[in-house]
């Protein structure tokens, strides 16, 4: 069936009163689980799994996917508005976001995120219905030294991540890079910096790291100095509460960027959201007119990851589809869900199960429109949660974040950990050390140090594989390039104080 | 008035983190770095604990050379550093309880004790605010969602 | 193996059957807890939540019964959970062999699976080892061979030094001398990935993972590490039958539940166990997961259990992994 056809065939599908409906609820809910921590995607499509036993598997599908990527579109809502991440791939959204918010401009935040996920969202669709088999094979073609080359391309975009003293930033990176290498060593077994306990033995959480030191420091520094009544200044009037012209039009460059980094990124079955925020948002900066003002609440610094996030989803949708490889535990669920329904992904589905295949991805154009309808006009009503007094948001923030927490892995243990981010950022925000390197150390370390043992273990030791691969060793020159690209200025500087 | 120098934060950030650094570095020392099969465990921390070292003593290092012209003079902000600390404890505290009290009794009175030492709100509205947070998030995570959060003694 | 399902459920219906006259029959009176250690989406979590749907379709249990993941160390978290809630009714939990395996290797994991009561062997899970369709070897024989030829230039993608995957390259590195890499990846879907690009030469897949692949033309397998050939992959031999005579490192998933759990709780738990195994949605799943169907009563899993313990030792030590226990 060709393209044309198949979707044509597709929209047939899922414009059925009933699979619309479903689609409809999907989204929903997944804009609610993304917006609350403790549900996270993957454990409510596990929930919800058994009561799709009596739909049809489209319809099945339709909705659990719905669940998938409306998570994604609502994860940003507390990232701008708390400071807290609703979802791992929303953590990057917090640094500009939040200090948006605390600009006045959270309902524009929250609009520029809504539209980039449109934007990025679609375009991520459209690659996933044209392109799928030769994407998926691209997909393929990426090994450890690739994966290690693109690891190191994002944390050389630490160095930009870095604010007033790259030593302090770079000193955050490596803690950040302790921190996720606590656990049992994948390769060996071999328990590194546990201290004996058995909790730390699967390692410490991407979640609880990141809303400790982002939401919890935030509530602590926000008390430290008194911040009164109420939080953030929001203005009055609807026009004010959507982004601007200026602000859409300073986001062209991120919408791009978000949508082609984050479908790349995401088609790859070894990195995963997260990632492609954190590099959507180290491009933007490295490119930018206006690199300094990133962390003090661009609209860019929103569009880019929460683009990356949502073109993540199409992108992630191609191995799951056409080969049947799941690059997550949300695609894993849904994976099973369709094995359950006896439809059997692999590359054979999109012949053999055209209904399901075409159905899906029609369902996913109908589903991103109905998610920016449902978003948009929340945005002025979520607003209104920054009028809370603090002495009940604070509290609530706490509230959130321990409930985020615990739905990790279900230990009061990890509140605990939660507990001491939250003092390790407060520290290192006192000390002014930044934050966003060590989030970033702690995402691509492990997957960095991984692709690195991999690699080596593939030549037996010889180094010269990373570079010896054409893709490995392009991405290897564009992150030192980066690398380069702001010591610029400092070399000049140093050279005139010299003289 | 100058401060010593020791007492200043980056010369403490550094020598706290080149402490961890050295942990991290003879604690990794002791795996295998470079095992017959490829690099081993230690290999990567024995990278960054070095590169943390050195990092820390240029942090330190910066601040003897450049102390004298960049000190800023601002007094540290100890009421406020003493709030932080209190809603720190007062968390933690809180979490500690959990196990007993279970997560809905232990949230209310963070929400309490906050609202009347942190924020210094009337009795009355602290209570308030405690007590409607808790039934708050019992209506919308217990109820509505069926999250499952600690439990204390009372089953709830 | 039929007779032996047969006589544990027997076992298991004779011990509903008697316990009420010996002493007052158990029944659950809140919420089940069923704790596994894998999650959303991870096959334990898969498994708990199939099994506790199967329940429920075929009302056999009075109570709820809800999924925890308790995620982490490779059970550790989850065994050490269900050894804290010493005597109580209401938790059981899922294992698999790295409850077994992990405790062996890792100072931390002091939770075994003789700490704890096990209640039934469910399943035993079949693998394959495959090959990519373009690649030269068509038989296990010659795709052994060139890895002696070729001593270490050959690779393997797979998970955890402990895991299955990894037991067979030992114990067949062991059988024919021959000497390859093993190359860690996380999830499932890399190590599938690194075989689909050509990056690595072998795997040791589950068969649902593989059936697709397989069925497509985009991987072969070479044979399978069973004892008999599994219904659905009859033109494969089974590692034996290619002449590679060596033991098969099972991989085994059922039920346990925390220490000094009461002779009648552990009577109610093994007859639920017995007749979920029986239902229509247990039987769909063992179906559509190409599993093996492996009841086992408590004794018998306690025994099984501590022989894979010494196979596991015997096999970890060839590999060169450090045992603390």
């Amino acid at each position: 069936m060709d393209i044309f056809a198949g979707l044509a065939h597709g929209f047939s599908v899922a414009l059925m009163p009933s699979n619309l409906l479903w689609c409809l609820v999907g989204c929903f809910l997944g804009t609610i689980v993304g917006i609350l921590p403790g549900l996270g995607p993957a454990a409510t499509i596990a929930m919800l799994l058994p009561m799709t036993y009596s739909m049809s598997p489209t319809s099945g599908i339709i909705m659990l996917t719905g669940i998938y990527y409306g998570a994604k579109y609502g994860g940003s809502t507390t990232s701008i508005l708390l400071n807290m991440p609703g979802e791992s791939s929303s953590v990057v959204t917090c640094i500009d976001g939040y200090q948006m918010a605390r600009k006045g401009r959270a309902g524009a935040a929250l609009g520029i995120a809504a539209i980039a996920s449109f934007i990025a969202g679609s375009f991520g669709i459209i690659a996933l219905s044209v392109m799928a088999p030769p994407i998926a094979v691209f997909a393929l073609s990426f090994s450890s030294p690739e994966y290690f080359a693109l690891m190191a391309l994002g944390l050389a975009l630490v160095v930009l991540l870095a604010g007033d003293s790259l030593v302090k930033g770079l000193i955050a990176l490596l803690v950040g890079l302790w921190l996720t290498s606590i656990g049992t060593d994948l390769f060996t077994s071999q328990s590194r910096f546990t201290f004996g306990q058995t909790s730390l033995l699967s390692g410490l959480d991407f979640m609880i790291v990141a809303i400790g030191v982002f939401a919890i420091t935030e509530v602590l520094s926000s008390i430290s100095d008194q911040e009164e009544t109420q939080v953030l200044p929001v203005p009055k009037g609807f026009r004010n509460l959507l982004p601007n012209w200026e602000e859409l039009k300073a986001c062209r460059f991120a919408f791009a960027n978000g949508s082609i980094v984050g479908f790349i990124i995401g088609v790859l079955p070894g990195a995963g959201a997260s990632i492609a925020s954190f590099i959507s948002y180290g491009i933007e900066r490295a490119f930018s007119r206006h690199p300094e003002k990133f962390g003090t609440g661009v609209p860019e610094g929103v569009a880019a990851p929460e683009g990356a996030n949502n073109a993540d989803t199409g992108g992630a949708l191609i191995p799951l589809l056409t080969l049947g490889i799941p690059g997550g535990g949300t695609t894993a669920i849904l994976l099973s869900a369709l094995v359950l329904w006896g439809v059997k992904p692999g590359p054979l589905m999109m012949t053999e199960s055209p209904d399901v295949f075409w159905g899906l991805v029609a369902s996913l154009y109908i589903g991103n429109v109905m998610l920016l309808i449902l978003n948009l006009p929340m945005v002025p009503l979520f607003a209104q949660i920054l009028r809370i007094p603090v002495y009940i948001l604070h509290p609530l923030i706490f509230g959130v974040s321990v409930i985020g927490a615990y739905s990790v892995a279900g230990r009061v243990f990890d509140i605990l950990m939660l507990a001491g981010f939250g003092a390790l950022g407060f520290a290192m925000a006192r000390l002014k050390f930044p934050v966003a390197p060590l989030v970033l150390g702690f995402v691509l370390g492990d997957a960095m140090e991984r692709a690195l043992r991999q690699s080596l273990m593939m030549s037996q030791g010889d180094l010269s594989i990373l570079i010896s691969r054409p893709i490995s060793a392009g991405m290897l020159i564009f992150a030192v390039g980066v690398l380069f690209l702001p010591l610029l200025p400092r070399f000049r500087r140093l050279k005139e104080a010299a003289s | 008035m100058t401060k010593s120098i020791f007492r200043d934060g980056d010369v403490i950030a550094g020598a706290l983190t080149a402490a961890l650094g050295t942990y991290i570095t003879v604690t990794a020392a002791r795996w295998d770095v470079m095992g017959p099969e490829g690099p081993g465990p230690g290999f990567f921390p024995v990278g960054y604990g070095i590169a943390l070292i050195i990092l820390s003593l240029i942090l330190i290092f910066q601040r003897f050379t450049a102390a004298r012209h960049t000190e800023e003079d601002r007094p540290f902000d100890w009421a406020g550093f003493r709030r932080a600390a209190i809603t720190w404890v007062a968390f933690t505290a809180s979490t500690a309880l959990m196990p007993t009290l279970g997560f809905y009794i232990s949230f209310g009175l963070l929400t309490l004790f906050l609202g009347l030492f942190v924020f210094e709100k009337p009795v009355k509205s602290a209570l308030t605010a405690g007590v409607l947070s808790a039934v708050g998030f019992y209506l919308v995570f217990d109820m509505a969602l069926d999250v499952s959060l600690p439990a204390g003694m009372l089953g709830f | 193996m039929n007779r032996r399902i047969l006589l544990t459920t027997a076992l298991a219906m004779g011990a509903a059957l008697v316990a009420p006259a010996a002493h007052a029959q158990w029944k659950p009176t809140r919420p089940i807890e069923l704790v596994v250690h894998s999650g959303p989406g991870g096959g334990n979590d898969v498994m708990g939540r199939a099994l506790v749907s199967a329940i429920d379709e075929a009302k056999l249990s009075p109570v709820r019964i809800q999924v925890s993941n308790k995620v982490g160390g490779g059970g550790a978290t989850a065994a050490s959970y269900l050894s804290e809630k010493k005597g109580d009714p209401h938790v059981i939990g899922i294992f698999t062999s790295v409850w077994v395996t992990n405790p062996l290797v890792q100072q931390e994991a002091n939770v075994s699976m003789r700490d704890l009561t096990p209640i039934s062997l469910m399943v035993l899970e079949p693998a394959l080892i495959v090959v990519r369709a373009d690649s030269p070897y068509k038989a296990m024989a010659e795709l052994m061979d060139a890895a002696k030829a070729n001593p270490g230039k050959m690779k393997q993608s797979g998970g955890s030094p402990l895991a299955r995957d990894a037991l067979v390259r030992t114990v067949l590195q062991a059988k024919t001398g021959g000497r390859w890499a093993f190359i860690s990846f996380p999830s499932g879907g890399e190590r599938i990935s690194a075989l689909l690009g050509g990056h690595v030469d072998m795997m040791v897949i589950e068969p649902q993972e593989a059936g697709e692949l397989i069925r497509s033309g985009k991987i072969r397998a070479l044979a399978q590490v069973t004892d008999a050939r599994l219904p659905d992959f009859k033109d494969i031999p089974t590692l034996k039958e290619a002449g590679f005579d060596v033991p098969n490192p099972p991989q085994p998933r059922g039920v346990v539940g925390p220490p000094g759990m009461a002779p009648d709780v552990l009577a109610y738990y093994v007859d639920l166990i017995a007749r979920a195994n029986k239902s229509a949605g247990w039987q769909k799943f063992l179906r559509d997961g190409i599993l093996e169907e492996n009841l086992l009563g408590p004794k018998e899993t306690a025994e099984f259990l501590a022989k894979t313990e010494t196979q596991m030792r015997g096999i970890l030590t060839e590999s060169g992994v450090k045992l603390v226990r």
